[in-house]
């Protein structure tokens, strides 16, 4: 079975076509930062995108903020009435293979026994066609974390740039039913791919940073109670929200409502761990100190969820190092962790 | 200068005049500078002084508990200033190592102007009133007015007003005063429903991650008036209304507390122009009570007090 | 532990939507002490009245419309299901609105969530002890009641109770009818008495040392504030009991409920699914000490 290929000027085309099925969002710069918003209808100079969009394509499916539900009170009390069912489909263009194993590691949670409604109808409805890193950037790790820079496989199509050209592999049968609508696509040839297994190698050697997770669960088992790591490792965190917020592993939501004259919404945002607030009783915090946040992002990413998933919840797409206000990262601050003898207890 | 600091770094620790030291080593990115804050003397062999120094560290100041050495260029000098009329920190519990600021460089800006992405770029360096690129083997030259950030072209107090070690010859204010407010004149130019329009674009991004409010000196309030729920001023959903309605209510809390460092800004990630109402802010503030934030340790934060003298024209 | 659904109960959507509250409407208000309430109540749904079933210990998430969503233990026992109750202390913003309502008022009720006591674990043992403190009756309650109800299926019963204060005593009417109940130990205390006190003087683990029951094929629950527990369990292990023969029920800041929010976790376990019934043995083997 050979992979496809489409030339790059021809993309413009391959996604009007896919348009007239889908709603396509592709990277773009027009709301003042780069995010996947709805396709203009004719820019593709993202193709030459050195970095990855800064709010990640979780947005698409999870957005900071949603209404969950609307409510009225009449004479005969309370009418709650849901927001429209989300039926339109979706298909995002050019996300990076980091952020799709991410959007993976997401679905574990939303589906994980209560199945999140508004999750997934979005997911359920959207096609992601993946787009190959060429020039990763110093902040990405994502080779560590066992992905690589320009392969996926948690996306339905995925494109490799051979030079003028993209070779396309179908990844599931829904990137197949993409390609058998598109127009513009060509056979690759032995030696289209012979220069993409080239480029993917490139690509994945040209990453730099690196994070040894090996046994990383119990160096911070073993290292929860060690107060003086953590408050040096949290020393000049701000605790803002940027590297949770704008993870694309992350989920923890707020809920908040809000009444206006007998009407009101029920609205689900984003939150952070790292919000002094987020843990606050009427009567203690259990996470009062920032140390405590800072422990629980780092444990939560490396430990927790990989003792009920099976899996890091971390992709290395390098978002928090390069947006951190004050630099703090979490590369340094694993690699640092306290090889201890003892178990705790 | 970057010896004299260390040495002077290490002998506060050694001599135990102070608990803490807080200054700036190499990030872990290129051309980045971290904070960098210690007890460990041997820690004083990291501390830089660079064009990306960019953090203003008396933020720190309100969360350290002890007598800390503080690197402060001249912003954050005088925010510590101000925090110690706001009585948040105790002259006598700070050692501040003053350093003449010639201007941090943005990235952004060098990236735009070269056409290249950082991580391309091989060295940045200043010399003089000029930024070096090295790129490609080759090397790029650019007036450092080019390359600095906003609100160091505005700069009227590069120089520590308050220190108790200068490291460094005293700057002049910077030369060009008006370059760092092209997007308020602009703003000022426009109608007021386009300046609402505006500004409703702008925070219609914001995703409410604080890092606006949590970078800042001024804003060293345990529980921010945002976190409240009785009553509840902004809804903690990012919906440009509230959105807006947070930053307008800090600016006014922080008025008078903001020396225009421009960190707001400069930290935000989905880049929305902060410092076109802070400096606004700064600005106002100025006119009406004839007041620079954080000039004189001795003097009253502005908005703890009135003189019968002062402006009353915005009473209706 | 693995990311299963541990509750044993039904599960009552509202329109299939997990976040959908039912409407249920106030019948009845109790008003306990200055700060605490128990709020009575059903659904709006008759049929849902019927076919509505939970477990003692489980929780629900309560709305005021347009204010915001808390979770409360259900109070009331399960083989009492003509109502349900759940109990209050105004603490913030919902609470506070919750206690502003009055008989008939509509608010909305997602649940059952959590796990539930283990009733084949306590059918077993020769004596329970319930030990509470303050509102921490509210959730001891539901199991009590459950108990009491089945009196045969359990053997030697022994409550401790007790509050800061005369006034601060939550639920009297139980008070008094387990007083009377010839087949129950009552025990109930305050920390400082008044003029009109008769009864006993003492925090409660003081008493529960005092009273000193024992450990041979007993289990205690205990349900109270953060503080209490922490001086509770070391009674206990001091009387002989084993970490698996202690239970509780831990409190979290909660919102979603159901496990996904990521607000109420402790490590990987999440209080809202997990929990919040646990035994201490389980505690002390939580990755995370922040309990």
């Amino acid at each position: 079975m050979s992979n496809k290929k489409v030339n790059k000027k021809d993309i413009a085309k391959l996604l009007e076509t896919w348009s007239q099925q889908f709603t396509v969002l592709a990277p773009s710069r027009e709301s003042g930062v780069a995010e996947m918003l709805k396709w203009d209808g004719k820019d593709t100079s993202f193709l030459d995108w050195y970095r990855n969009t800064v709010v990640p394509p979780k947005a698409s499916f999870f957005p900071p903020m949603e209404e969950m539900f609307r409510f009225q009170k009449d004479k005969e009390g309370y009418q709650i009435e849901l927001p429209p069912s989300n039926e339109h489909k979706q298909l995002i263009f050019g996300i990076r293979p980091c952020d799709a194993r991410a959007m993976a590691i997401l679905d574990m949670t939303f589906k994980d026994a209560y199945q999140d409604p508004y999750y997934l109808s979005r997911r359920n409805n959207t096609v992601l066609v993946g787009l190959g890193c060429i020039n990763p950037c110093e902040s990405c790790f994502c080779t560590s974390m066992g992905i690589s820079p320009a392969e996926s496989t948690d996306v339905d199509l995925m494109l490799t740039d051979i030079g003028d050209e993209f070779l396309i592999e179908e990844v599931t049968d829904k990137g197949k039913k993409l390609t058998a609508k598109a127009s513009g696509l060509k056979e690759a040839t032995k030696d289209d791919e012979a220069k993409a297994k080239e480029v993917k190698k490139t690509s994945h050697d040209k990453v730099t940073r690196k994070l040894d997770t090996e046994g990383i669960k119990d160096k911070l088992l073993a290292s929860f109670d060690d107060e003086g790591f953590w408050e040096k490792a949290a020393a000049k965190c701000i605790s803002c929200g940027i590297c949770t917020l704008l993870c694309p592993t992350c989920y923890c939501f707020d809920i908040n409502d809000e009444l206006v004259r007998g009407e009101g919404t029920r609205f689900r945002s984003w939150d952070s761990c790292g919000f002094s607030l987020y843990t606050k009783m009427p009567m203690e915090n259990p996470r009062q100190e920032k140390w405590r946040r800072v422990r629980q992002k780092v444990c939560h990413k490396y430990e927790f969820y990989p003792m009920t998933f099976d899996i890091i919840a971390c992709t290395g797409c390098g978002r928090c190092i390069r947006l951190c206000p004050v630099n703090w990262d979490i590369t340094q601050v694993l690699e640092s962790v306290p090889v201890k003898t003892e178990v705790r207890k | 200068m970057e010896q004299k600091l260390r040495q002077e770094a290490r002998a506060l620790l050694e001599q135990n005049k102070v608990d803490w030291i807080i200054g700036f080593e190499p990030g872990s990115l290129k051309f980045t500078a971290t904070p960098l804050i210690t007890k460990d003397k041997n820690d004083a062999e990291r501390l830089v002084i660079n064009p990306f120094i960019v953090n203003n560290l008396a933020n720190f100041l309100t969360e350290i508990k002890g007598r800390v050495g503080i690197v402060a260029k001249g912003c954050d000098s005088r925010s510590i200033v101000s925090l110690i009329q706001d009585n948040k920190v105790v002259r006598e519990d700070v050692v501040i190592l003053g350093v003449p600021c010639p201007g941090i460089i943005d990235l952004s800006k060098v990236e735009q102007l070269v056409g290249k992405n950082r991580d391309e770029l091989d060295d940045i360096t200043r010399e003089g009133d000029k930024v070096a690129i090295k790129v490609n083997g080759g090397k790029k030259e650019f007036p450092a007015t080019e390359v600095l950030f906003d609100n160091c072209l505005a700069c009227e107090f590069p120089t520590p007003q308050e220190y108790d070690l200068l490291l460094g010859e005293p700057r002049p204010p910077a030369p060009n005063l008006e370059a760092s407010g092209q997007n308020i004149e602009r703003l000022k130019g426009i109608s007021s429903e386009e300046r609402w329009a505006f500004w409703e674009n702008e925070f219609s991004r914001c995703i409410r991650c604080y890092a606006c409010r949590n970078v800042c000196p001024a804003c060293f309030c345990q529980r921010c008036f945002v976190e409240e729920t009785e009553p509840q001023w902004a809804l903690p959903v990012p919906r440009w209304q509230d959105n807006l309605i947070f930053q307008i209510i800090r600016n006014i809390h922080v008025a008078g507390r903001c020396t225009d460092c421009g960190e707001c800004e400069r930290a935000c990630p989905v880049r929305i122009p902060l410092r076109s109402l802070t400096r606004e802010m700064y600005d106002i503030v100025d006119e009406l009570f004839r007041f620079k934030t954080g000039m004189d340790k001795e003097a009253r934060p502005l908005m703890t007090h009135y003189e019968q003298e002062e402006a009353e024209d915005f009473f209706r | 532990m693995t990311a299963t659904d541990v509750s044993h109960g039904k599960r009552f959507f509202a329109r299939g939507n997990v976040y959908l509250p039912h409407i249920v409407v106030i019948e009845k208000i109790i008003e306990e002490t200055p700060g605490v309430r128990t709020l009575h109540f059903n659904f709006k749904d008759k049929k849902l009245q019927k076919e509505f079933t939970f477990e003692s210990g489980q929780f629900g998430e309560y709305s005021v419309f347009g204010i915001g969503e808390a979770p409360f233990c259900i109070s009331s026992s399960p083989t009492r299901h003509d109502h349900l109750e759940f109990t209050v202390q105004r603490v913030g913003r919902v609470t506070n609105a919750l206690h502003r309502l009055g008989v008939g008022a509509e608010i909305g009720f997602r649940g059952p969530y959590g796990n539930s006591f283990p009733l084949d674990f306590l059918k077993g043992k020769s004596s329970l002890v319930f030990v509470g403190g303050g509102i921490g009756l509210a959730p001891l309650r539901s199991l009590i009641w459950n108990v009491i109800d089945n009196r045969d299926k359990y053997k030697k019963i022994d409550i401790i109770y007790g509050a800061r204060s005369p006034a601060d005593l939550c639920f009297g009417y139980d008070l008094e009818a387990w007083g009377k109940d010839k087949t129950v130990n009552m025990v109930t205390t305050v920390d400082r008495g008044d003029d009109a006190w008769k009864g006993k003087v003492g925090v409660v683990p003081k008493i529960l040392e005092e009273v000193a029951p024992s450990a041979s094929n007993a289990v205690a629950i205990v349900c109270g504030p953060p503080i209490m527990i922490r001086f509770t369990f070391p009674v206990l292990e001091k009387l002989g009991f084993a970490p698996e023969q202690m239970l509780t029920t831990l409190e979290k800041r909660m919102k979603c409920g159901i496990g996904k929010c990521g607000r109420c976790n402790i490590g990987n376990v999440y209080v809202c699914r997990d929990g919040p019934v646990f035994s201490y043995a389980q505690i002390k083997s939580f990755v995370s000490s922040e309990y």
